[in-house]
């Protein structure tokens, strides 16, 4: 019985002593933070933006080595498991980008800030309001490029539990309102920006402005290409195709905006008196003014394996990959000479006899310089080293060349002279140039930067100065305005152009500029899209030079006593692992919609020809 | 003891074999084959081109079953038995209906018929080889009338599947050239070496309409070279 009262009187004691401690059970979680805190810590919410910002989408950039292989400027030359990107056709699907998780994030980031930010002052919530909606802006850009008008959702959706599901079935907006939309909080957002105005890699005022440019160019070239199709592609609610009448209005806003870039304190780069290495610093260096808005990488903190996937062969550090994006033929032909000819190289003369050059980069001598920013060829330096292209020897045997190559790179001919260089090309081969080109652009040239380890921390301009440049040149030639000209020869200027190279601008030549200026750089495949000429360009025919990536070989004459002896010759060619020219169809223009959107929401119309 | 363990024996037993019947599905038996058809004559399309789409309803999410057509025009697909909805892709050398959906009853094999309206067909085509060149003759209807033509090309290929996208010559016939309905004459020009040595090769005649994205072929035809 005694015991029982003892057992009573502690468990009182017990029970009394916990009470008085509640503060002590009720102690601030060190692993999770709370609204209350992240809306009102300025930190925090940096950390929340650069998680949004690494979250912007790119179809074949940010360092996309696969990606950048599917076009006709390069193909695939790494390990054979991703062949398939040389032999493959654009799904329905290519391209689709579907993303209202990120949408979502951003409006709930967007109201809670409104409801919970207690503790900042109004410039700080109007620059992180005005970030926010820079994101969301720029997702939408995205969205619209590649699957056209897409449902406008600004707020968040929530179920109300009521059996009623219809107030969440947003249906898709028309293709240019989406444009409107983009156009509409960019301008409201950009006094708020100029905070950032320091930052590269914070959207500040001229990003804004960037987009702006960019998004308004498209909408633009869409109005007036589409319509001059012979059966513009469009719906009949409006979600695909913006009418021909739009179009001045477009191109004007992102001359506007251009003009206004331009005139800020941005400037081409220009710090190299080298044209060519000047053009591959401008990317790979962090210094200049030319990059306007860029996701940036750190040694240790985050990197990216660009240049281990594309170090040419002979220089890499690490094992088991290089060499992966192979530039193609007719990209490298794209770049025309400094005297103004077209870039065809000149490997046979009219007669169809090899054209025999002293040098084995001879038949490259006289290019825009850009190309040797761009692409590696015959006869170049990378990381101060010359590189060893060379696909065999051209031994002459009866009247005719007989072109062979050794069975293993950096070997020597019989005659005690290189046969195949230790940098190929090779046909058919794996981590080696199958085109007879490698990539430069974006290939880190600092050391160790290829390795696995060490990685290279480059950074990706999502937006630079020669592209707004260029997206002035296209809006003032489409509204017939001349300022035009002086923008393109400024841009052909730094690349090695004398001064005013060009009289006058064509479409074919603002089309060729970007391709040169801007490859690689997640352009190509929107713009051949908004011009609605990809079809054209990418016919999927098996003899088209521009829809099959071809490659270029440089072979050593073998022929003792006659004077090309020792010079080089060169031959055209279909790499083996290119296996299917690319093949662009109508229904390629907007990507298909998943069919668990189409199930989800009755209101989505399906995009034409899917 | 021995009772015990046959009890769960039979029982556990029971279980995974009641187990399979839920696992395991039958394959689906029944072929559904046929053709597009314009007039009652077989639409040639490309290889690895144009397709259909079959649908059923009654389940709670849809997705498509796509059928794809052989060059020829003749497709099949293994099925159950059950309604089914047929669809024409917009993305081919005919017209795209507002309501083009086709309900297919399947019971058994079934054979089935397409309708399709392409905008242009070609008609009485014939091949001849006079020396190294391939002269096709043919003519070109218009079906629908406000489609406009693109290209009348005449195909050769090494193998049986030429088209626009496989093939070793390719020849426009000038548009300022066809008349409709009257026959018109291709002429391939001299065969390049590589064709030129073969025994036979393999010609094909496309026609595109600036409204679609893909060709009207005519069926493929071998031509004995030697």
């Amino acid at each position: 019985m005694k015991k029982i009262y003892i057992c009573i009187a502690l468990l009182a004691c017990l029970v009394a002593s916990g009470c008085k401690h509640d503060e002590w059970f009720d102690r601030e979680s060190k692993s999770t933070i709370t609204d209350e805190q992240l809306w009102n810590d300025p930190k925090l919410l940096t950390s929340l933006l650069a998680n949004y910002y690494n979250r912007l989408p790119t179809l074949h950039g940010v360092f996309n080595t696969g990606g950048m292989t599917e076009l006709d400027d390069a193909m695939w030359s790494g390990h054979r498991d991703q062949n398939w990107r040389n032999d493959y056709q654009f799904g329905d699907d290519y391209g689709r980008y579907w993303d209202y998780g990120l949408i979502r994030d951003v409006n709930l980031s967007l109201e809670n800030l409104e409801t919970q930010s207690v503790r900042l002052d109004a410039t700080q919530k109007n620059l992180f309001r005005a970030e926010l909606r820079f994101i969301r802006a720029f997702v939408y850009f995205e969205m619209v490029k590649r699957m056209g008008g897409v449902p406008l959702v600004t707020k968040q959706l929530i179920y109300d539990f009521s059996g009623d599901p219809t107030p969440l079935q947003v249906p898709r907006a028309k293709e240019y309102e989406v444009y409107d939309f983009i156009y509409r909080e960019l301008e409201e957002i950009k006094a708020d920006l100029t905070a950032n105005n320091s930052s590269k890699t914070r959207a500040n005022q001229y990003t804004a402005l960037a987009l702006e440019s960019r998004a308004m160019l498209y909408a633009g070239s869409i109005a007036k290409y589409n319509s001059l199709m012979p059966n513009p592609i469009s719906t009949p609610g409006g979600e695909v195709g913006i009418p021909a009448t739009m179009a001045a209005d477009y191109y004007n806003k992102s001359l506007t905006a251009s003009k206004a870039i331009i005139s800020g304190p941005y400037a081409l780069f220009n710090e190299n008196p080298d044209k060519g290495a000047n053009f591959y610093d401008m990317l790979n260096k962090k210094t200049g003014s030319e990059v306007i808005f860029a996701k940036d990488f750190a040694p240790g903190v985050k990197v990216h394996r660009f240049a281990y996937d594309n170090i040419i062969k002979s220089m890499t550090e690490d094992n088991e990959s290089s060499s992966t994006i192979s530039p193609s033929l007719s990209f490298v032909e794209s770049f025309s000479y400094l005297d103004g000819t077209k870039g065809t190289l000149r490997d046979k003369d009219a007669s169809g006899n090899y054209i025999a050059y002293t040098g084995i980069g001879d038949i490259f001598a006289g290019r825009d310089a850009r190309l040797y920013g761009t692409v590696i060829y015959p006869g170049t330096n990378f990381k101060n080293n010359p590189v060893r292209i060379q696909a065999g020897v051209a031994v002459w045997n009866n009247g005719s060349y007989q072109l062979t190559t050794s069975a293993e790179l950096g070997k020597n001919y019989t005659d005690g002279q290189l046969w195949t260089g230790f940098d190929g090309p090779k046909d058919d081969a794996m981590d080696v140039s199958n085109t007879g080109f490698y990539i430069r652009k974006f290939v880190s040239d600092a050391s160790a930067a290829s390795t696995r380890g060490t990685s290279a921390t480059n950074w990706w301009p999502w937006f630079r100065l020669g592209e707004v440049y260029l997206n002035a040149a296209e809006a003032a030639f489409e509204l017939g305005r001349a300022e035009g000209l002086g923008y393109v020869n400024s841009i052909r200027a730094r690349a090695g152009f004398p001064a005013n190279s060009l009289t006058a601008l064509t479409t074919d030549i603002i089309r060729n500029e970007r391709r040169v200026e801007l490859a690689f750089e997640d352009h190509r495949y929107f713009d051949l899209k908004r011009w609605r000429i990809a079809h054209i360009v990418w016919d999927g025919s098996e003899s088209d030079p521009n829809a099959v990536v071809r490659g270029l070989y440089g072979y050593r004459v073998v022929r003792p006593g006659h004077p090309d002896n020792g010079k080089y010759i060169y031959e055209r060619m279909r790499p083996s692992r290119f296996r299917r020219a690319r093949f662009f169809r109508l229904a390629n223009y907007y990507s298909s919609i998943a069919q668990d959107v189409l199930n989800n929401n009755p209101k989505i119309v399906r995009n034409p020809f899917n | 003891m021995k009772f015990k363990f046959l009890m769960i024996l039979a029982i556990s037993g029971s279980i995974l074999m009641s187990g399979c019947e839920y696992d395991n599905f039958e394959a689906p038996e029944v072929t559904l084959s046929g053709k597009v058809v314009y007039q009652g004559r077989a639409v040639p399309v490309r290889n690895n081109g144009p397709q259909l789409e079959l649908w059923q309803d009654g389940y709670p999410l849809k997705s498509p079953i796509t059928v794809y057509l052989n060059q020829d025009g003749s497709f099949a697909a293994k099925l159950f038995d059950g309604q089914y909805k047929l669809v024409r892709r917009a993305d081919a050398p005919w017209l795209q209906q507002a309501s083009d959906t086709i309900r297919v009853e399947v019971r058994g094999n079934t054979n089935l018929e397409v309708p399709v309206t392409p905008y242009f067909t070609i008609s009485g085509e014939s091949y001849q080889k006079s020396g190294d060149n391939i002269i096709a003759r043919l003519v070109v209807n218009k079906v629908v009338q406000s489609a406009n033509l693109e290209f009348v090309r005449l195909y050769l290929g090494k193998s049986i599947l030429t088209d626009q996208v496989q093939r070793e010559v390719r020849v426009d016939a000038p548009l300022n050239s066809v008349v409709l309905g009257q026959q018109l004459q291709i002429s391939s020009g001299a065969l390049p070496d590589n064709l030129k040595s073969l025994d036979y090769i393999y010609a094909r005649l496309g026609i595109k309409s600036t409204s679609a994205g893909e060709y009207y072929y005519t069926q493929v035809q071998k031509i004995a070279l030697k």
